[in-house]
């Protein structure tokens, strides 16, 4: 965690996928248990707008943990399920 | 205190002109309040409407939901964080659809329950309250599920706004039977059928207009097939009759007769009278006017979203999704 930080405790591998799981299950009106890690975001009915509603929802929450914590638009591309996306977050988190 | 509709100034292929032009119109002629929302170079004389600034325009073929993430101070997305933030009542935009959905769903949010949201388009229908399309174009790929809640949020919508008891529901598809259309359909048939809503069963395209429903539910890809069909044949009607009466002196002369008859009913028929298409499931309201709009369009659109407000249209739909939320 760098000066930026904002919260006390960064946020391990399984608290991001708990986390990202949540989003996208609120977002699709699902149960977060039929959320599988590897399934494509496009065989859980998510649409290219679904996964910018669940970007703009991470970068929220995250925002508590580092401050400014955005997504690259670049990135998101890259981003084709559930381990993909706890990757890259858990990734930017260290990083940061 | 009313609180005024938020106009994207800069939507639309006759933006800023004719969207300023309709917005001085609307309050004069109807009295409503509007903030319009854009970029004061562009926009130039603002009639003496009040203007919420900003810095950047969501083109007409820009990516919707990558414009709206990366023009975060766009005409589209101030008009909706104006609603987010209880600083205007409802948004009308005759700009980018699709951004227009993606930029109202990512800063009012989706109503408790719902999928996704929908386009809902009214559409004429001699005699009685116009018949509503859904989807008209927001969500080219459905589920069963999804049908059956637009069906849902219309029937709310069209008992609100045009007073019409338990609505009756028609699905489109390719014949009247249960048994025909595509796997999606007959799915969506049984659902509807075990929904408790007033479902009537199939209909057909040639029960767009007129219809013998209130609501007609497909997805956003036939939709907007269909809605786009139906624009198109009107007008080579429209141009083919005003061809006819061009023919000579003597249809000439019966043409003065009949326009005294015919544009009323070809005025009723056109997108302009109608104000534009509803978007439906957000937690504010939302008017998408045609690309197309003049400023007698963008009044209509006004007033039909000042009349959403003034019906409770989003209360009334987040108890109709959620009946305990009531």
């Amino acid at each position: 965690m760098t000066a930026d930080a904002v919260h006390s405790s960064p946020l391990d591998r399984e608290a991001v996928r708990n986390l990202v799981t949540e989003q996208l299950a609120e977002i699709l009106e699902k149960s977060p248990a039929d959320i599988g890690e590897d399934v494509p975001f496009t065989d859980l009915g998510a649409d290219s707008l679904a996964l910018i509603e669940l970007v703009e929802a991470l970068e929220e929450r995250l925002n508590a943990y580092v401050a400014g914590f955005h997504i690259d638009d670049e990135d998101l591309e890259g981003l084709t399920s559930v381990r993909d996306a706890v990757d890259y977050v858990s990734a930017k988190l260290q990083a940061a | 205190m009313t609180l005024p509709i938020a106009l994207d100034a800069m939507g639309g292929d006759l933006a800023p002109g004719e969207v300023v032009a309709g917005a001085r119109r609307a309050v004069d002629e109807l009295g409503l309040a509007v903030t319009l929302v854009g970029v004061p170079e562009l926009i130039g004389d603002p009639l003496g409407l009040e203007v919420y600034p900003c810095s950047e325009v969501i083109a007409m073929d820009d990516d919707p939901a990558a414009s709206v993430r990366k023009k975060k101070d766009s005409s589209l997305v101030r008009a909706a964080e104006l609603v987010r933030d209880a600083k205007a009542s409802a948004m009308v935009s005759a700009g980018n659809t699709g951004a227009t959905m993606a930029a109202a769903l990512l800063r009012m949010g989706r109503l408790p329950g719902v999928v996704r949201p929908c386009i809902a388009t009214p559409i004429p229908n001699p005699g009685r309250s116009p018949m509503v399309m859904v989807d008209a174009g927001a969500n080219a790929e459905c589920t069963p599920e999804m049908l059956v809640q637009f069906a849902l949020m219309a029937s709310a919508f069209v008992a609100a706004h045009y007073r019409v008891d338990r609505p009756t529901i028609g699905l489109l598809s390719i014949g009247e039977e249960s048994s025909k259309g595509t796997p999606l359909v007959k799915e969506t048939h049984q659902l509807l059928a075990a929904s408790g809503l007033n479902f009537s069963g199939n209909v057909e395209g040639r029960d767009l207009i007129p219809s013998p429903v209130d609501v007609v539910v497909t997805d956003g890809f036939t939709g907007n097939v269909a809605l786009k069909t139906l624009e198109g044949a009107l007008r080579f009607v429209f141009s083919t009759v005003l061809g006819v009466i061009d023919t000579n002196d003597e249809t000439r002369a019966a043409g003065r007769v009949l326009m005294d008859h015919l544009v009323p009913v070809a005025s009723r028929l056109t997108p302009e009278s109608q104000g534009g298409a509803l978007l439906l499931g957000l937690e504010g309201i939302c008017v998408i006017s045609h690309g197309s709009s003049n400023a007698t369009a963008i009044m209509n659109a006004l007033r039909v979203a000042a009349e959403l407000v003034e019906d409770g249209v989003v209360a009334k739909m987040r108890v109709a999704i959620r009946p305990e939320a009531g």
